[in-house]
C-alpha cells in the first residue's frame, strides 16, 4: 500500500472524526492544528485507523506519536 | 457487579439486565433535568399525538446504557468515553426493557472497548440502541 494511499484513507477518517469535508492532513499535521484534536479525539482516530487497516496497535507505538506523519510510517510498517 | 479486564473484554463477550420504568423514574428524571415537555408529564397531551400515555423521556432509556457499561460490561473498571444512539421506538412507563451489550472491538493500545447496545421492550421490539465506547482501567 503506498504512503498516498493510506494517507488517503487516513484523511477521510479524519474528516469523519472532526466532522469537516474539508479538512486537508499532511505529515505535519498535529494535535495543535486541529482544535477538537484532544486525548479523547486520539483515542477514535486510532481505534478507527485499527479497524480501517485491521491492524492492531500496541501502547508502545502509539505512545511517541508527534504529528501525521508519525502515524502514517506506523501504519505502513504495520500493513507492509 | 462485573469486573471484567481489558484482557477479558474479547469481541463477542455478551451481558444484559432487565429494569421495568415506573412513574417514579420519570418524576426522578423531571426533577433532575427539569425537561417538563408535555409528551413526557401530560398523559392527554401524549393521548392527542397518538400515543397510549406518556412518553418515556428517551434519555431516561439511554441512561441505562450507564448502567450496562458500569456496572454490567465492563462493570467496575468502566470509564465511559461516549456514547451513541438512536430511539428507535417509544417506550412507556410499565415496559419492561430488556439492556444488552455486545463488545464489537477491542483497541490494547488505547485501553478503549467498543459495544454494540440495544434495548428491546417486553414484546421483544428494540427501542433503542448505541455504540458504547468504554475506557478500562489498565
Amino acid at each position: 500500500m503506498t504512503e498516498q494511499a493510506i494517507l488517503e484513507a487516513v484523511q477521510d477518517i479524519f474528516r469523519d472524526n472532526f466532522d469537516d469535508d474539508s479538512l486537508v492532513i499532511t505529515r505535519d499535521t498535529c494535535a495543535d492544528d486541529i482544535e477538537d484534536w484532544d486525548s479523547l479525539e486520539q483515542i477514535n482516530l486510532l481505534t478507527a485507523i485499527e479497524k480501517k487497516f485491521q491492524i492492531k496497535f500496541k501502547l508502545a507505538d502509539v505512545r511517541g506519536l508527534k504529528n501525521v506523519g508519525d502515524l502514517l510510517d506506523l501504519v505502513k510498517r504495520m500493513v507492509g | 457487579m462485573n469486573h471484567y479486564t481489558l484482557a477479558e473484554m474479547q469481541p463477542g463477550l455478551t451481558e444484559s439486565f432487565t429494569v421495568t420504568v415506573t412513574r417514579q423514574m420519570m418524576d426522578q428524571f423531571l426533577a433532575i433535568t427539569g425537561d417538563c415537555s408535555p409528551i413526557h408529564v401530560d398523559a392527554d397531551y401524549a393521548r392527542e399525538r397518538g400515543y397510549p400515555g406518556c412518553v418515556v423521556y428517551g434519555m431516561l432509556g439511554a441512561s441505562f446504557f450507564s448502567t450496562l457499561a458500569g456496572v454490567y460490561l465492563p462493570g467496575e473498571h468502566c470509564l465511559l468515553h461516549g456514547v451513541e444512539c438512536k430511539f428507535a421506538r417509544p417506550i412507556f412507563v410499565g415496559d419492561t426493557l430488556t439492556i444488552t451489550g455486545k463488545v464489537i472491538h477491542v483497541s490494547e493500545a488505547v485501553a478503549e472497548a467498543e459495544i454494540k447496545a440495544t434495548i428491546t421492550n417486553q414484546d421483544g421490539k428494540q427501542v433503542t440502541r448505541g455504540i458504547i465506547k468504554a475506557g478500562l482501567a489498565r
